[in-house]
């Protein structure tokens, strides 16, 4: 397999965009990305691109980034793979590169959110989620699969408890405070998130991410051409994608996420690394309670060690493994299709020591989505370190 | 004879006027006393089931299904659905062949359901008299509109009053379904059963109460001007009631939004394993699969399964309860995602029967069959979570 390199990342900001359409965030995201590479990027260059959106918005999906970035003349694919989409569609542009097809990759990443009313979004959400007989009139929201995960977990570990859960959208909101394109960029206190109002126990809602619009881009390329575009180039060392039984009732342990085990295993083999290696990450927190459970699942801590993990302030800027720099998606904002691709922009950054919250020395680092009704996960290793 | 007798009473409203809940209707309600009512009686012996109701969801589309599938009875069995109140159900019991299975249910103006299952042996229920007059001061078409003339004295005196004039008056009358209490003590030879409901399902919760005051004599249905006649006989006979102690029901409505879209292939592919909890055992290694599937959970095995009945006592693995308004459904509620017996099998369910919230993983209870939802006017059944209630 060839080495694939990142050579331009971009996104928009993340909020309720209001004023943009989707038409006018994707061409947003891909010119910046195509503007931050550091020797000039011609359009043109482009092979293929892939599209991770979650729903579509404004109809066809792949016609509407061809045509509004101006790539009508490559083939475009869209990709959907729940609350993952964004890391797989990296994965799939890596794929592109690695496989010797294509040298020049365009992927991006968009959701538009919040183009219908916050009080359809639940059941819009849902469609991910449901078995159209057996779960959907249950009203199974989004926040609820994951709740069914924390509440078993909190009950099964000796020590954690909801101030731990707090202390994870305390952390998340004070990173996001330095990032310009973050949706909520104001520190809160474990009080303000302990006194919220509930949403689905145990997540207030402080627990839970904003809904956002917002698109992201990365420009990958192959090991050959790399040099062509920059001399810092980030390289692509792992990707991985993990997929689990998708009914709750199927799930025989609910304190973990079967597949971010199963995509942090192939990732960190592709890498050649592991979990202790890893110098920074931005991992799915779209309920504080999962972001635990994502330390234990990626191998930062051991089983039921995350709640210290986060009481120590290691995953902290400045901690030995910092979690969430950007923001996450709690304070930065989750457009599904576009969030794992905007994990890999502030990785993307961090590697080249441009972060507006940079993880000092950093030369390694972990991106992880997961979604769906917790039935898949997508993660990329991205390095300073070509191998 | 009525060898076995099934009460139910929601949990809600107060000790003389009991609500249903949000997910029971007329069929959940009747599924409930039927239950009761099997519980000493082979499922095979039920060869006709008669739902008697004024109250039944559907005029057309059919309850019968889910009531069989409530039930746990064959889809080959006999289901007459009888529009009618107290003196309908005095009628169905005294025509009932063996091997009827007889329920009143009702949701307004107090609900409960009764049931009284047609056997070899307990007292018989004998006819002696049935006057069928007009006498509309109350009524409700088709349509579900209703007019009330509102005249209670006039229905007295010319209505009931006339009817019970015409009626055989050999032997006093010791218990009346279908009246008021002050109504029914009038007709009656000294104190009368108090009864829980006033339409098709007192009837039976008559006989229940005579049974257990070992008590024999007439007993008469009556609904507006209709009356039945018929006598109970002195033998005893099961009573099982399901009558847990009332409490406030949860106000709250719906949020609004939305009308769930339903898809009848998938409803139809769901039905059987959904209303009757039932799982596919794997003819290869034995592994449950619930919902049903295609391939083995277990071993991948794809050769056509068993169908085994899972157990009902179930054991909260975890759960969430959801504060935020969803369109269509009432906030809040609580999923469950629970643990059946010792089978393995776990189900996510709603909690009902307590307040949302109120229940913590490890707690135990039972499924009990109720309305799921309403999607696009269609009944979707299926089970929820009632929790064992601790003594405080």
């Amino acid at each position: 397999m060839r080495r694939v390199a990142m050579v331009g990342a971009g996104m928009t900001a993340f909020g309720e965009l209001f004023d943009l359409g989707i038409k006018d965030m994707l061409p947003m995201a891909v010119t910046e990305a195509v503007t931050s590479v550091d020797k000039g990027f011609d359009r043109a260059d482009i092979q293929a691109a892939w599209f991770g959106e979650l729903v579509s918005t404004d109809g066809f999906a792949t016609g509407i980034l061809a045509d509004s970035c101006g790539l009508l003349e490559i083939p475009v694919s869209r990709l959907e793979n729940a609350c993952a989409t964004g890391n797989d569609a990296v994965r799939h542009g890596a794929m592109a590169i690695a496989s010797g097809m294509f040298d020049v990759v365009l992927v991006v990443g968009a959701d538009k959110v919040r183009e219908t009313s916050t009080r359809t979004t639940f059941w819009d959400w849902m469609g991910m989620t449901r078995d159209s007989a057996w779960d959907f009139p249950l009203g199974l929201v989004a926040p609820a699969n994951f709740a069914l995960h924390a509440a078993r977990y909190l009950h099964e570990s000796p020590t954690a408890t909801r101030e731990h859960l707090a202390m994870v959208a305390v952390k998340n909101h004070k990173h996001g405070v330095t990032n310009p394109k973050a949706q909520m960029r104001f520190e809160i206190t474990i009080e303000q998130v302990l006194n919220a109002p509930m949403v689905v126990d145990p997540f207030g809602l402080y627990d839970c991410t904003p809904q956002s619009d917002g698109a992201a881009a990365v420009i990958l390329v192959a090991e050959e051409i790399a040099d062509k575009y920059t001399d810092n180039p980030v390289w692509v060392r792992g990707v991985g994608l993990g997929i689990d039984r998708v009914m709750h009732q199927h799930k025989p342990d609910m304190t973990t996420f079967p597949p971010t085990v199963k995509a942090a295993k192939a990732a960190y083999a592709m890498a050649g690394i592991g979990p202790n290696d890893i110098d920074v990450a931005e991992v799915h927190d779209c309920f504080t309670g999962v972001e635990l459970i994502n330390y234990e699942d990626l191998g930062f801590c051991e089983k039921f060690g995350a709640d210290k993990l986060i009481e120590n302030r290691e995953t902290y800027v400045g901690g030995r493994i910092p979690v969430n720099p950007s923001g996450g998606l709690k304070a930065k904002g989750h457009p599904p299709g576009a969030t794992g691709v905007a994990q890999c922009v502030e990785i993307f950054e961090q590697m080249r020591g441009e972060s507006t919250n940079q993880v000092d020395g950093a030369r390694i680092g972990l991106t992880h989505n997961i979604g769906g009704p917790t039935a898949v996960s997508a993660i990329t290793i991205l390095s300073r370190d070509r191998a | 004879m009525i060898s076995s007798i099934g009460t139910y009473l929601p949990c809600w409203g107060t000790a003389t006027a009991r609500l249903a809940g949000v997910d029971e209707d007329a069929i959940t309600l009747a599924v409930a006393a039927g239950i009761a009512a099997l519980r000493s009686v082979d499922v095979n012996d039920v060869q006709h089931v008669v739902i008697v109701s004024r109250e039944l969801p559907l005029l057309e589309g059919g309850n019968s299904a889910a009531l069989l599938a409530g039930l746990g009875v064959s889809s080959h069995v006999r289901v007459s659905e009888v529009s009618g109140g107290a003196p309908a159900t005095l009628d169905a019991l005294t025509s009932a062949v063996l091997g009827t299975l007889v329920i009143g249910t009702e949701v307004t103006p107090t609900a409960g359901a009764a049931a009284a299952f047609c056997g070899a042996d307990g007292p018989s229920l004998t006819a002696v008299d049935r006057v069928t007059r007009s006498m509309p001061v109350a009524t409700r078409d088709s349509s579900g509109r209703r007019s009330d003339y509102s005249d209670p004295r006039l229905l007295r005196v010319r209505g009931l009053g006339e009817s019970l004039e015409q009626l055989d008056k050999s032997e006093p009358i010791i218990a009346a379904a279908g009246l008021a209490v002050r109504d029914a003590a009038a007709l009656c030879d000294g104190t009368p059963p108090a009864l829980p409901t006033i339409g098709a399902s007192a009837t039976i919760f008559a006989i229940a109460a005579l049974i257990e005051q070992r008590r024999a004599g007439r007993i008469a249905g009556v609904e507006q001007a209709a009356l039945s006649v018929a006598t109970l006989g002195a033998q005893t006979s099961t009573i099982a009631r399901d009558e847990r102690s009332p409490q406030p029901r949860p106000t709250g409505e719906p949020t609004p939004g939305l009308d769930l879209p339903v898809s009848l292939a998938a409803y139809d592919r769901a039905f059987d394993a959904k209303l009757r909890l039932d799982a596919a055992k794997c003819t290869t290694c034995g592994t449950l699969s619930y919902p049903h599937r295609y391939r083995c959970l277990g071993c991948g095995s794809e050769a056509p399964t068993a169908t085994v009945a899972l157990p009902r006592d179930a054991e909260i693995y975890t759960l969430a309860t959801i504060r935020v308004p969803v369109p269509g459904l009432i906030s809040p509620y609580t999923l469950t995602l629970v643990e059946l017996g010792d089978s393995g099998v776990r189900v996510l369910v709603k909690l009902t029967g307590a307040e949302a919230g109120s229940v913590k993983i490890g707690d135990a209870g039972r499924l009990v069959f109720r309305l799921v939802a309403t999607r696009s006017g269609v009944p979707d059944y299926g089970y929820n979570l009632l929790p064992t209630r601790v003594a405080a």
